[in-house]
């Protein structure tokens, strides 16, 4: 039920996002209504974090944080894998639509990164006694996090440039192949990690889970919202760049 | 209470932060781009 409401809220979301990029001056107003989805998922999200969800026996109240910090995962991974795939189909057809929806994607899933291992060490300092381990989830998160900035760092200096688009769609590609170290660094490790291992796989409690599912649902609407104003941005910078009737080279 | 409140407090907040920081940063850029956009038409 919960991994369901995440998978079809996934799909709403890039199906919307992928269909706005089409032409977003026209339909830039429909993200009216997913901000708006986004504004009622919130609240209920939260409402579940204070009055549903129980307290956990060994942690208590520490452990809300975990409300926030593993939702964050989706629309990181989510970000990341739109940027390969505006990237992928920007190489195919040079069309600048979809090296928009790549930066905005990019952009986007490292807020949602960086948010991720800004609350991580807030709750690891009261939990284990030090805000960060040099643990194999945390660094390859780390990494990740390091790779799309630098991925936003070689867009903004060689901005509209021809050649640097197809240099960040490229790499914007090969970035993607460090989520999976990511996702299974806990395994990989063998035991010798200190981070939780994938909360899914140990079986939560039901109103745990369901509340880690409607921030994950809040999350990807958010994440939808915030997408689609970089687009509308990514769209102005690019209008206010193109050369003028008669300005040709 | 669980004198560690504060810690989930901080993380919230830190959330609504990036968050709502984020979307401020994306709305003065695009005022900044629409004014680009008008001056040169």
């Amino acid at each position: 039920m919960v991994a369901t409401a995440v998978m079809v809220s996934v799909l709403a979301v890039l199906a919307w996002l992928l269909w706005l990029s089409r032409d977003v001056p026209a339909r830039a107003p429909s993200s009216r209504s997913v901000g708006a989805a986004a504004l009622v998922l919130v609240p209920l999200w939260l409402a579940l974090v204070v009055f549903y969800a129980p307290l956990e026996v060994t942690q208590g109240v520490l452990q809300k944080i975990f409300y926030v910090h593993i939702p964050a995962i989706i629309p990181t991974y989510f970000g990341f894998t739109l940027s390969a795939l505006g990237g992928a189909m920007f190489l195919r057809t040079r069309d600048d639509r979809w090296d928009h929806l790549a930066l905005a994607g990019a952009e986007v899933g490292v807020v949602f990164c960086s948010l991720m291992l800004l609350v991580g060490p807030i709750w690891a300092k009261p939990a284990w006694g030090h805000w960060w381990v040099w643990d194999l989830r945390l660094t390859t998160t780390l990494m990740l996090w390091f790779i799309y900035v630098a991925y936003l760092f070689l867009r903004s200096f060689a901005f509209g440039s021809d050649t640097a688009k197809t240099f960040a769609a490229v790499y914007g590609i090969a970035g993607l192949a460090a989520i999976p170290f990511v996702y299974f660094a806990v395994d990989l490790a063998q035991g010798s990690t200190m981070h939780p291992s994938d909360p899914s796989r140990e079986g939560l409690p039901a109103e745990m889970g369901r509340t880690v599912g409607a921030g994950m649902v809040a999350f990807v609407w958010i994440f939808g919202w915030l997408v689609a104003k970089r687009l509308e941005l990514a769209f102005l910078q690019a209008r206010a760049l193109a050369p003028r009737a008669g300005e040709g080279v | 209470m669980d004198d560690r409140i504060g810690w989930v407090l901080a993380a919230y907040a830190v959330t609504a932060l990036v968050l709502v920081g984020y979307a401020l940063q994306l709305r003065l850029a695009r005022s900044a781009a629409l004014r680009d956009v008008q001056r040169r038409s």
